[in-house]
Formats: structure tokens, C-alpha cells, sequence
């Protein structure tokens, strides 16, 4: 693989998310959240343990500060793995597409770049993108929170690659519905559907007990094994920064595995397409 | 011997689709057996109508269609690997180069793309922004430029990395008079280094003024392949005349293959020395005015227009 090839492709997707103003608007939001903890929300420790806090200079009484920090994490894990999630899915999801149009393809085919590098590279420039944003707010929160009540929890920054991770296996669901359809609609609606559809899948003791026939049971765990743990993976990570006991393997190695098919399959379709 | 720049042999394109809801197959042969060789620093048309297969062909030679059978060779290595179009500079008709980029940004990105080192590209992209005509623009972003910039843009896109082979498609669509005249002398200049181009394009008189050889693709497969000069030189002579009596001139007209009048003046062209010999006896004869009598040579048009109609002289 070419190295030059390969920064030009990285470099290309970072400005065509600029360009589309993806970058900035997450940007943006991240740092209105960064700016809000860092402004807005005052607090102020009492003999170590205890906070007083307040919002909009209006004191809100006092907390323990460890349950306060851990609390404020949780919120911004929650946030990122939501709404986050669910930007960052919607604003990724033209980016492969636009490489596939008319007029610009045969160009970048044209070059002495294989195709796997070509999708390959803008796949990764498109998670170096997250992956910056979700550095910056987080990384962003915890420096705020740890230089004003001089707790470091380190769960908190398992948030970093337990996001970009998950967002990774869902932007492998995107390439693949942006290269069999070119449809940035679609490329939306499916990994929102698997975000919607992880939380239901999980609840796997209710499930068995409300299904009454053996094959809706087989059929509900499969789907639960072969689709992308996103709720169990945000449970683990809420656990960590709450300091309670997390087990990732599992939901982490399965999540990967779908993740790993989705991509391959992006790939051999997109080696086989004429343009 | 070095190799050819480009070399195909059999090469064949199937677009298979099912049709709905029958579920019926359809097949359309859009490159059948085609067997074409360019050898490196020739200037080489690629011609045809709408259709013909000439889109196909180029996207097969740069791997952006899978051939259904048939091989692409590109000095010498198989077209299909990535490494072979290293030496080759590709302008796409319809290109749609994405508007984020500035004109020096974007000859940037292609030129990392054929793996030209930083500072390469740097010394690069200014010379051949000055050499398209483009001074000046390199740090406008192309949503700006007109369609004739654009092209120009695209040209020196397709130069940055000095390939050994260009393959233009349609170069001087959208450009002006004075463009064309400019992208014109590129190319002479381009081929007077030894650059092989591959030009395809329905402006004739373009593919014509440029290049040696051309091929007229029908249907998929090649209808006619020459050097220009061969195939537009000698092909007649025109025989102009006054006052001739109806019964000779429709004699004449017999043997002509086009007739026109203008003027009292009627003009005769006829295929060959043996017919125009026989027409001017007959003149003679008659005591009618000769007024001229011009050999004629048909241009790449009548060719081409002869070749796609099916005229058997061509086919």
C-alpha cells in the first residue's frame, strides 16, 4: 500500500467532511457541552467529599463528589452513544456514496490505488473523524471535571474507544448499503434501526419468558449473538464509570465479528461493481 | 521491442440485468472481441456513434469495468493491477470533481494519488496550472470555475504525474476556441515527447488535426482502423462543368457518386482517375466548359459517416 496514497485518502475524507460541515457541527456541539462544563455548571468541594453546586450561578445544594463526577460521566457516555451516535451515523452516511458518483469514480479507479485501499481509506478517514470528536469531548469533560474537584476517574475514558469502536461496526453497516445502493437514506435508516433494535434484542430473560414457541426463542438469540451489542456494550462502559463490575468480551468479540462480515462484504461487492 | 501502450486482445463486455418482473435476462454486448494495439508514442483516435462502445472500452482499460473475457495489456502488464496505470493519465467525460477542493488542492489529492512525493507535487502544480491557463485560480475552489475551466483543470489533473500515457475522453467539451487551440498544442507538445494518447472524441476535425491513427468502433467491435492520412487521401476528384446537355449529364451523374449545381455550374465527384478521364472525354466531346477539375481527399467525417452507415468501401 502506498503511504501517500493512503494520507491523500485520509486527508480527502477529513475535508470533504468539513466540506459538508460534519466535522464542524460535531465540533461544534462538543464544545458547546465542553463550554457548558466548563462555565456553567460551578462547583465547589467542601471538605473533599461534598459539592456545592450550581447552574446558571443558582446553587443547587450540595452532593457527594464522587457520585457527582460519576454522575456527569454517565451523562455524557449516555449523550455520546445516543445522540452522539445517531449524529455521527447521519452525517457519515453520504460520504461513502459521494465517492461512487458518476464522473468521480472512474477518476480515483483510474490511479494506481487498488480498490480495497480505496474504500478502505475512506472508511478509516471517516472513523479518524469520530474518533477526533469523541477525543475531544471526552478527553474535553474529564480535564474540566478532574481540574475542578481533582477526581480522575479513568473508567470514563473507556468511553473514548468503546464509542469509536461502535461506531466503527456501524459505519461498516453504512459502506455496505452505500455500495449496493449509492442511498444515503438508506445508509441512514439501517444502523439506526440496529441502535433501535440492540436495547429490545437485550432483554433476553423477559423476551424467553413472553415468547411462548421454542423457534421465535432460537430465532430472538440469534439475532441477539449476530447483531451489534450496542446497548450491552454502553451498559459495560455506564458500569466501568460507575465503578461496578463490566465483563466486554462478549458483547465486544460478537460486535466486532458483525462488524468484520459487514465490511468484507462492502468490499467484495465493491470489487466486483463495474462503474 | 518495447511493449504497446496499450494492447487488448478479445477484449469483451457483457452487461448482463434481469429484466421486471418477468425476471427475463438481457444481455447487451457493449465491447465484442476487440483487438486494438497502440504502440507507445503514437497519437491514437478512438471513434464511433453514441454506443459504440468506446466508454466501455477506456473504463476496461482502467479497471473501473471488469471485462467478461478478453485481456487489457498496458506496457505490457495487465491492466487489471493497480500498478499498471501508474503511467497513465486519465480525463473522464462527465468528470465530477468535488467542489470542496481548490485547483491546486485537488491536482494535490490526484497527484498523492499516483503517488507523487510532497515536493514533487509542490514544484508541479504551479507550472501546470500555468501551463492549462490557470494562473492564478489555484487556491479558488472549483465550485467557481466554468465548465471550460474545469476542463482545463482536469487536463492538467491527468498531466501532473508526467504519465507515458493519456487517455482523453472528449478533452475540449465545454472549452472555447481558443482553449481548444491551447489544449491542442499541449497535446502536440505532449506528443512530440513521446507521450502515446488515446483520444476519444466526436469533435472529428480535432481527432483528425491530431492524430495517426484511428479506429471507428460500430456495435462493439472495430469497423475501420487506419492511419488518417491513409484513410482520407486520394479518394476522388471533382469535376466542375457548364452548359451540358441533359442526356450527358444524367450520364455522368451515373458514374458520379455525388452531383451538385450552383450557379450554371455543375459539380461532379467521381471515385476514381479511370471515371474522371471518361467524364472529361465526354465533355470534350460535347464541347461543354470545364471549369475546374480538383482531386479530392474525403475528410475523417465522410469516413466515419461512411463506416457507421455501412458503406462497403469502408467496411
Amino acid at each position: 500500500m502506498n503511504p501517500t496514497a493512503t494520507a491523500a485518502l485520509l486527508r480527502d475524507t477529513f475535508r470533504e467532511a468539513m466540506a459538508r460541515k460534519i466535522f464542524w457541527g460535531l465540533f461544534g456541539l462538543s464544545t458547546l457541552l465542553i463550554l457548558f462544563f466548563l462555565f456553567v455548571l460551578k462547583i465547589d468541594i467542601v471538605e473533599g467529599a461534598t459539592a456545592t453546586i450550581s447552574l446558571f450561578g443558582k446553587t443547587g445544594g450540595t452532593a457527594d463528589v464522587d457520585r457527582l463526577v460519576r454522575g456527569v460521566y454517565g451523562f455524557v457516555a449516555v449523550f455520546l452513544y445516543t445522540w452522539g451516535m445517531f449524529l455521527a451515523v447521519f452525517a457519515s452516511a453520504g460520504l461513502t456514496p459521494a465517492i461512487l458518483e458518476p464522473g468521480r469514480i472512474e477518476l480515483l479507479l483510474s490511479k494506481p490505488v487498488g480498490r480495497t485501499h480505496i474504500l478502505l481509506g475512506r472508511y478509516a478517514g471517516n472513523v479518524l473523524v469520530v474518533t477526533a470528536n469523541t477525543v475531544f469531548l471526552v478527553l474535553g469533560v474529564w480535564i474540566i471535571f478532574g481540574l475542578k474537584t481533582h477526581l480522575w476517574p479513568p473508567g470514563f475514558l473507556l468511553t473514548i474507544p468503546i464509542t469509536i469502536f461502535v461506531f466503527a461496526v456501524l459505519l461498516a453497516v453504512v459502506v455496505l448499503v452505500g455500495v449496493l445502493w449509492e442511498s444515503t437514506a438508506l445508509s441512514v435508516m439501517i444502523p439506526v434501526a440496529l441502535m433501535i433494535l440492540s436495547p429490545i434484542l437485550a432483554q433476553e430473560r423477559i423476551m424467553m419468558k413472553l415468547l411462548s414457541s421454542e423457534w421465535s426463542r432460537r430465532l430472538w438469540r440469534a439475532l441477539y449473538f449476530a447483531l451489534p451489542k450496542i446497548f450491552d456494550l454502553g451498559t459495560s462502559t455506564l458500569n466501568a464509570i460507575r465503578d461496578r463490575s463490566y465483563s466486554f468480551f462478549d458483547p465486544l468479540w460478537t460486535s466486532a465479528l458483525f462488524g468484520a462480515v459487514m465490511l468484507a462484504a462492502a468490499l467484495a461487492v465493491f470489487l466486483k461493481r463495474d462503474y | 521491442m518495447p511493449s504497446p501502450a496499450i494492447e487488448t486482445e478479445a477484449l469483451t463486455k457483457v452487461f448482463r440485468s434481469r429484466a421486471f418482473p418477468s425476471g427475463a435476462l438481457r444481455e447487451v454486448r457493449a465491447v465484442n472481441a476487440l483487438s486494438i494495439q497502440v504502440p507507445a508514442g503514437e497519437t491514437f483516435g478512438l471513434l464511433g456513434p453514441n454506443g459504440a462502445g468506446k466508454t466501455t472500452f477506456v473504463k476496461m482499460l482502467l479497471s473501473s469495468v471488469h471485462p467478461t473475457s478478453g485481456r487489457a495489456r498496458l506496457f505490457g502488464r495487465d491492466a487489471r493491477l493497480p500498478e499498471s496505470r501508474r503511467p497513465v493519465g486519465y480525463l473522464p467525460e462527465n468528470h465530477r470533481f468535488p467542489t470542496y477542493f481548490t485547483g491546486a488542492g485537488m491536482l494535490d489529492f490526484y497527484a498523492s494519488l499516483s503517488g507523487l512525493p510532497a515536493p514533487l507535487r509542490r514544484a508541479r502544480i504551479p507550472e501546470l496550472l500555468s501551463r492549462v491557463g490557470l494562473d492564478g485560480w489555484g487556491n479558488i475552489r472549483i465550485g467557481k470555475y466554468s465548465k471550460g475551466m474545469l476542463q482545463r483543470l482536469g487536463l492538467a489533473q491527468a498531466l501532473i504525474h508526467s504519465p507515458a500515457l493519456l487517455i482523453l475522453d472528449e478533452p475540449s467539451d465545454g472549452v472555447d476556441p481558443v482553449g481548444r487551440r491551447h489544449i491542442r498544442e499541449i497535446l502536440s507538445e505532449l506528443e512530440r515527447n513521446g507521450v502515446t494518447v488515446l483520444l476519444n472524441s466526436h469533435l472529428l476535425a480535432e481527432v483528425e488535426l491530431f492524430c495517426r491513427r484511428v479506429a471507428i468502433l460500430r456495435k462493439g467491435s472495430v469497423a475501420l482502423e487506419g492511419e488518417v492520412k491513409a484513410l482520407t487521401a486520394g479518394k476522388g476528384y471533382r469535376l466542375t462543368a457548364s452548359d451540358i446537355p441533359d442526356n450527358l449529364r444524367a450520364h455522368l451523374a451515373s458514374a458520379a457518386s455525388a452531383v451538385s449545381a450552383r450557379n450554371g455550374l455543375v459539380s461532379f465527384q467521381f471515385p476514381g482517375r479511370p471515371e474522371v478521364n471518361s467524364a472529361v472525354d465526354s465533355l470534350r466531346a460535347a464541347g461543354c466548359e470545364i471549369d475546374s477539375l480538383i482531386p479530392t481527399t474525403s475528410t475523417l467525417e465522410d469516413v466515419f459517416v461512411q463506416t457507421i452507415e455501412g458503406n462497403p468501401a469502408h467496411s
